[in-house]
């Protein structure tokens, strides 16, 4: 068997800054790649295999970092966030990486420190700025 | 008496959050708390260390460079933070 | 020279707090609050320290310095103890 490949180190440092738990990750990339299609929070639950509550918290926080949008309406839906190329292309990345190394990007979102620790580290960016509405 | 109490008060918890910076710096290997670490550690160090000066409202030189070269670190952090290459 | 280094210091503090309270504001994670009131309670006695040395030099404001320190140490210790994990 051959060396595993390093990761990426824009994926790992995506996966560091943004995604808290393997779920996120999950319900990011399953956005991602049927970018476009509109989901409800129990069709996510359903895919993930996760309660719809987890499901919501889940939808909300990446909402909150911008990374998927809400469409409001009679029911809550949601779908990704198309920011840029390098976005695109930097999910595409993670999708690939999360495919080939299951058990080491679990491993690495599980050995992370607390989100509040991860917000605080967040809060000195500037380069939200960017992308700010 | 005050005076003493509360720089201890100070001194200690800088200290301890100086311990807790290091932590998070050793979870997630984000400089920035590296940073934030030495600063409150030598902040913890410059207060206790009035102990050994005769005078104690902060006129010595040497507490003015400390405290510089704290601030200095954080904004270096900040800094690295935005603008370095690997994000 | 060394009044100036207070200004530095005011500075980065605020900015500092500033920068946790619209972290807060947007996560809604207690150590950010907590944290960014740290701050400004150290930008404010910089300021202090600033306004003891240069600008009223007959006042002695050492004992404001300290409680304000002091003050703003607390709130950063219940934040990393309470929620720092």
């Amino acid at each position: 068997m051959t060396e595993p490949e390093p990761i990426q180190k824009s994926v790992e440092q995506f996966i560091l800054d943004e995604i808290d738990t393997v779920p996120h990750l999950e319900a990011l990339l399953m956005l991602c790649n049927t970018a476009g299609r509109e989901w409800t929070v129990d069709e996510m639950a359903k895919s993930l295999y996760i309660s719809p509550d987890a499901a919501q918290r889940i939808l909300q926080s990446l909402t909150q970092r911008r990374l998927i949008e809400m469409i409001s309406g009679t029911t809550e839906r949601y779908r990704y966030r198309c920011q840029s190329e390098e976005q695109d292309a930097l999910l595409r990345a993670v999708d690939a990486t999360y495919r080939r190394e299951l058990v080491r990007v679990s491993t690495m979102i599980h050995s992370k420190a607390s989100p509040a620790v991860r917000e605080f580290a967040r809060a000195f960016r500037f380069t939200r700025e960017k992308d700010k509405e | 008496m005050t005076q003493g109490f509360l720089l201890g008060v100070i001194a200690t918890t800088s200290l301890i959050a100086g311990v807790f910076f290091l932590k998070f710096w050793r979870d997630t290997r984000d400089s920035l708390f590296l940073a934030f670490a030495i600063a409150f550690i030598i902040e913890g160090l410059n207060r206790s260390a009035v102990l050994f000066a005769s005078q104690s409202n902060e006129g010595s030189p040497w507490t003015y460079l400390v405290r510089l070269f704290a601030f200095l670190l954080i904004l270096a952090a900040i800094v690295k933070k935005n603008y370095s290459a690997g994000g | 020279m060394g009044p100036s280094v207070y200004v530095l210091g005011i500075l980065v503090t605020l900015s500092c707090g500033i920068l946790l309270m619209r972290g807060y504001a947007r996560g809604r994670k207690r150590l950010l609050l907590w944290s960014s009131l740290c701050f400004f309670g150290l930008a404010l006695s910089n300021l202090l320290v600033f306004i003891d040395l240069v600008m009223l030099p007959d006042v002695d404001l050492y004992l404001w310095r300290l409680i304000t320190g002091a003050i703003a140490m607390m709130f950063l210790m219940y934040g990393l103890i309470w929620e720092g994990e």
